[in-house]
């Protein structure tokens, strides 16, 4: 062993804070390789079409709320959906990094939730209703009378058009909304708050 | 006829009554607390101290004043929470008597408009603005905030008064001296001579108690309001603690952070109070009553925007400041820390508050940061 | 069920505490100069079906019918509903919408009953002894008395008593710790013996092993009634310090038992079960003497009136009535608080009918109530923190709520908080924390049921979406029927396929020409509304 001019006990302490130091990196590579163990992968795709409210009525262009949060995926704008409101752009917004921006008054205007009931006297039972309902909402059959599930029906309008003879009314839900308190009116005004990309 | 008087009916949101105390009030009972303590300050160096105050408070307020305006808010109500004056009394204080006008006035902007408007107003601040305003001042002018510029007795027998009409005059010149006569110029231009630094900086804790030693040599109370007797910084000292424990009585603060403090100054000097080394650590009571300790713990300390919530917070906030006070005061090369001690207990603030949280009823004595759902 | 050690008795007046309270000026002294006073009949009562924010009742009476007092007049819908009965006889005047007297200004129908002055009774049967009667029928008969929760929320008592959990402690809460409120100390010190004797049937309906009555300490007139009433019964009266929120149930639980109620479980879950003393005092009326609930006892208290006092109010008596009953001055009343002080809501319009939670009317004056300061910054001072009996920290969740992170909020247990205005109270910036969180907590509820609507639909299209496809593989395969596939339809749009089907009648095809031709909506994308002239098989 050669001379060493120092002594080597002060490797001691370099080396217990090397071994902590490759400890400590070693529990994080590990923790990192466990991150999704226990998840599905979920996609940009899945994770727009959660924020979207799931009417499935095509007002935004879009045959449907799956295709249009691939196409937001693929760049369109995030204010095409007038059922979600200023909640589903606002929440879009945050998801994607991006603006929050009005409603495409293309689109028509924001929309009180409605559910649609079917006047029986008129019905023919002809299912076109029954056939354009995106979520099963209409219960009935060929010549038996056609009803709405008011619990499942999500106001989508797309089995009005279709009905031949016009006996189905749209009926703005009022009393299920949940009751809702107003915030104080420092923060009911929008411009009070402005942040980088969440305008109001 | 009912109807007719229910438009005029007020619609409110619970609670209908609140507490009389408002903010404004909170801040003008911090203010008059200090008030014993500036009169003390008064009577023993001259009017400096309240010049000092005037001055800061009137920049102050203009301050506050262009600030609010620029951020586009009620003038009225948010000048009247006065907490721009409290914070030009704590910086009117701290500035030594005797400073020029040019030292408040930077200041008072650092602390008013740098420390407090730009980060958010009142309530956003994240520094106590009085000590960032009091850090910038002695960092940039060390000199000039480390010497006491008080008048003096120019013979040895003529009977003199900081409060007589020849010291007011000395005192007015010291802060604007434009209007200096020539023998005031002249000492302000030297670095001793009327200059007169306080008993911290000039003995580094070596000194001995003026009180103690009036009542040892057989003296009557009588002798501590001789302005010889040197015992006017203590006496100041004790003001300020009246004043702080007057606040306390009126549950404007909590006991939390002074005794916090305060404790943990007296728990490190005696543990490293040392009769030999009695030049670098000093005894227990000079570090209460022979420094700035009580006006810290009283009332720099405890504003209540940059200090930690929960009592328990409190508690670990003023053991933070204590231990940085003493440990800067006794191996660091400032003279006296509290400004760097507070500032460095407001940086522990957000995890002191984080940590510290009460635990939530119906939550199994968890803690806020493991949540329950 | 693990006993807690339950230290106190009516000698040692010693309990546990909560953190936080506060202790605001009482102002109870002027209604209680005087005994409960019975209400004449008012000319109209309106007896509103919605009674709390349950399902509202549904009439079994119609207009022009005659009543007799305590007249069952709408059936409870389901467990969670409260029956009305009559609080005079006379007739139905109206069954309408009303406005009723709760927070949110709602109308709800209502029953109006034209008195008829002569306030005849159905037939009652008393009974003197309730043990003859098992603790489920004697459930079921305050249950069809319409008992429900006086202390203020309203809940129907007969479902809160029918859990199957064991219970231990039955708490009989006449702690009134808000201030103005008085009319559960009136009762408990003028008929201390019906608060004793619903207590006895509460405790028999819910097999509780002990009973115990609560009461502030600054009541002495109310306990010393209530010991006397007591001396001969297994019930412990006990007094706790006076602090508001006491009489908060999650706090009351944790001030007797040293136990505290878990997030998002109910006092039974830990054996306990709550009633007001008021709720008490109907049980023994519903049950000794069948007497549905009619009336109640309402403080009306305030400035602005000459004599405040206590009522035995009726049910759907307007509350113009009442405050006329105690020499109103109109002109210095400048607000109507329903409740206390500290969590009663303002009422407009001085004709809504009494309600069974309504307990106190404050006809405010300025002088009493000025105009809430404007809100100015909150100064940190920590002040609420200390005030708060859930234990939180009100300035964190403002702060949270004013960033937009209301969920981050309810991280921080937004949910938890009893809104019970302590920490607006001692605001020195006068901040309507309440408020915040009161709107913080609906935008998280609207939210939250966003989500689950939005993830219903969802499932439900894609559950239709997977039964199409596996069709229209199945038909293709199939050698039986073509499927012809009409013209102008776009095939590979999958969310509206329209199964074609023959024999398209001319006459709907000319009704769906009438259709488009009265329609003059906006033309919608047809890329999505496909249409099929002529093609529906009826």
């Amino acid at each position: 062993m050669t001379a060493l001019a120092f002594s080597p006990w002060f490797l001691i302490p370099i080396s217990l804070t090397l071994f902590m130091v490759l400890s400590y990196a070693l529990l994080l590579l590990a923790r990192n390789l466990n991150w999704n163990a226990n998840n599905q992968p979920v996609s940009l795709v899945d994770l727009v079409n959660q924020k979207l409210p799931q009417t499935q009525c095509g007002q935004c262009g879009f045959s449907g709320c799956r295709p249009y949060a691939e196409a937001i995926v693929k760049g369109e704008a995030i204010n095409k959906c007038p059922p979600g409101g200023k909640f589903t752009i606002n929440s879009l917004a945050k998801l994607l990094n991006k603006a929050a921006i009005e409603l495409d008054p293309a689109q028509g205007g924001y929309t009180v939730p409605t559910v649609v009931e079917i006047r029986e006297e008129e019905c023919i039972g002809c299912t076109k209703c029954i056939q354009a309902c995106p979520v099963d909402a209409i219960l009935g059959a060929a010549k038996l009378m056609h009803s709405v599930i008011r619990n499942e029906c999500t106001g989508c309008d797309l089995c009005i058009d279709p009905c031949p003879v016009d006996c189905i009314d749209v009926i703005p839900l009022n009393s299920s909304t949940p009751l809702r308190w107003q915030a104080p009116a420092i923060i009911s005004n929008p411009d009070h708050f402005i942040r980088p990309g969440n305008m109001t | 006829m009912i109807t007719s008087t229910t438009s005029s009916l007020i619609a409110s949101c619970s609670p209908q009554q609140q507490a009389k105390i408002t903010t404004g009030q909170i801040m003008l009972w911090v203010i008059a607390a200090c008030l014993p303590a500036i009169f003390l300050s008064t009577y023993f160096f001259g009017i400096g101290v309240m010049l000092n105050i005037v001055l800061a408070s009137v920049f102050a307020l203009s301050f506050e004043a262009v600030a609010l305006k620029l951020r586009n808010k009620n003038l009225r109500t948010n000048l009247l929470d006065n907490s721009a004056l409290v914070t030009a009394v704590l910086l009117g204080i701290a500035i030594p008597p005797g400073s020029e006008w040019w030292l408040i006035l930077s200041g008072v902007f650092f602390a008013v408009v740098i420390a407090k408007h730009a980060f958010g107003g009142l309530g956003q601040n994240l520094f106590n603005p009085a000590m960032c305003g009091y850090a910038m001042l002695l960092l940039a002018f060390p000199l000039d905030m480390t010497s006491w510029h008080i008048p003096v007795a120019q013979q040895a027998d003529e009977p003199f008064s900081p409060l007589s009409l020849a010291s007011m005059q000395t005192s007015i010149q010291f802060l604007l001296p434009a209007f200096a006569t020539d023998s005031v110029s002249n000492t302000l231009n030297l670095a001793d001579g009327l200059s007169m630094a306080t008993p911290l900086i000039e003995q580094k804790m070596a000194g001995k108690s003026a009180i103690f030693a009036i009542f040892n040599s057989a003296g009557s109370w009588l002798d501590l309001l001789r302005r010889e007797s040197g015992a006017g910084w203590e006496l100041v000292n004790i003001g300020f603690m009246v004043g702080g424990l007057f606040l306390i009585y009126k549950k404007i603060i909590s006991w939390h952070i002074p005794l916090s403090i305060i404790g943990s100054i007296v728990l490190l000097s005696l543990l490293f109070y040392s009769e030999n080394s009695v030049n670098t650590y000093g005894t227990t009571y000079l570090h209460l009553f022979g420094s700035a300790t009580m006006i810290g713990a009283f009332f720099i300390a405890t504003d209540p925007v940059s200090a930690a919530t929960t009592p328990i917070g409190k508690l670990l906030y003023g053991v933070i400041i204590g231990c940085c006070i003493y440990s800067i005061r006794v191996w660091g090369s400032y003279l006296d820390s509290i400004a760097f001690a507070v500032l460095f207990g407001n940086f522990c603030t957000p995890l002191i508050d984080h940590y510290c949280a009460p635990t939530i009823y119906g939550h199994a004595r968890k803690r806020i940061w493991k949540p329950a759902n | 069920m693990k006993h807690s050690f339950f230290p106190a008795t009516s000698s040692s007046k010693k309990s546990y505490y909560f953190t936080g309270g506060i202790k605001p000026p009482a102002n109870k002294k002027r209604s209680l100069r005087s005994v409960i006073m019975d209400t004449p009949i008012p000319e109209f009562l309106y007896l509103s079906l919605k009674q709390y924010s349950g399902p509202d009742a549904i009439p079994v009476v119609c207009v022009g019918d005659k009543v007799l007092k305590g007249q069952l007049l709408a059936n409870a819908e389901g467990e969670l509903g409260v029956p009305i009965h009559a609080s005079t006889s006379g007739t139905i005047r109206e069954i309408t919408n009303r406005i009723i007297p709760d927070e949110f200004g709602h109308e709800a129908g209502s029953i109006c009953i034209e008195a008829d002055g002569q306030d005849t009774w159905i037939t009652r049967q008393p009974i003197t002894d309730f043990k003859s009667l098992g603790p489920e029928l004697l459930r079921e008969k305050i249950q069809l008395a319409g008992i429900c929760g006086l202390g203020g929320a309203g809940f129907p008592t007969g479902k809160k008593f029918s859990s199957n959990k064991p219970i231990d402690w039955l708490i009989i809460n006449g702690a009134e710790c808000e201030p103005y409120i008085t009319c559960d100390q009136a009762l408990i010190r003028e008929n201390p013996e019906t608060i004793v004797s619903g207590a006895r049937i509460l405790q028999r309906i819910c097999r509780a092993l002990h009973c115990v009555i609560v009461i502030e300490q600054d009541k002495q007139d109310a306990i010393d009634a209530l010991g006397t009433a007591i001396h001969d019964c297994e019930i412990e009266l006990i007094s706790v310090p006076a602090k508001y929120p006491s009489g908060s149930e999650r706090q009351l639980i944790q001030m007797l038992t040293n136990q505290e109620v878990p997030s998002g479980k109910l006092p039974q879950d830990i054996g306990v079960l709550t009633a007001n003393a008021g709720t008490a005092s109907a049980v023994h009326n519903a049950v000794i003497n069948n007497e549905p609930l009619i009336s109640r006892i309402t403080t009306v208290c305030g400035d602005a009136l000459k004599t405040p006092k206590n009522f035995r109010a009726l049910i759907g008596t307007p509350v113009s009535f009442l405050l006329e009953l105690c020499g109103i001055d109109y002109t210095s009343l400048s607000r109507l608080i329903v409740g206390g002080s500290l969590r009663g809501f303002t009422l407009k319009n001085l004709d809504a009918p009494i309600i069974n939670t309504t307990n106190c009317l404050i006809a405010g004056s300025l002088r009493e109530f000025p105009p809430a300061p404007a809100e100015l910054a909150c100064i940190r001072c920590g002040s609420c923190t200390d005030a708060c009996p859930a234990g939180l920290m009100p300035q964190l969740l403002y702060d949270q709520i004013r960033s937009n992170e209301s969920a981050k909020a309810k991280q921080y247990g937004l949910n938890d908080c009893i809104e019970c205005g302590a920490c607006a109270y001692v605001c020195p910036s006068h901040i309507p924390l309440v408020q915040y969180y009161r709107a913080a907590k609906s935008d998280l509820a609207a939210q939250k049921l966003r989500q689950r609507l939005s993830a219903k639909w969802q499932q439900r299209f894609e559950v239709r979406q997977t039964r199409i496809r596996l069709n229209e593989k199945r038909k293709k395969g199939s050698r039986r029927r073509s499927l012809s596939r009409p013209e102008g339809m776009d095939v590979t749009d999958t969310s509206l396929e329209n199964f074609s089907r023959e024999n398209a009648k001319q006459q709907i095809a000319d009704a769906v020409a009438r259709v488009k031709a009265r329609k003059n909506r906006t033309p919608t994308n047809t890329q999505v509304k496909t249409k099929n002239p002529g093609e529906g098989k009826p």
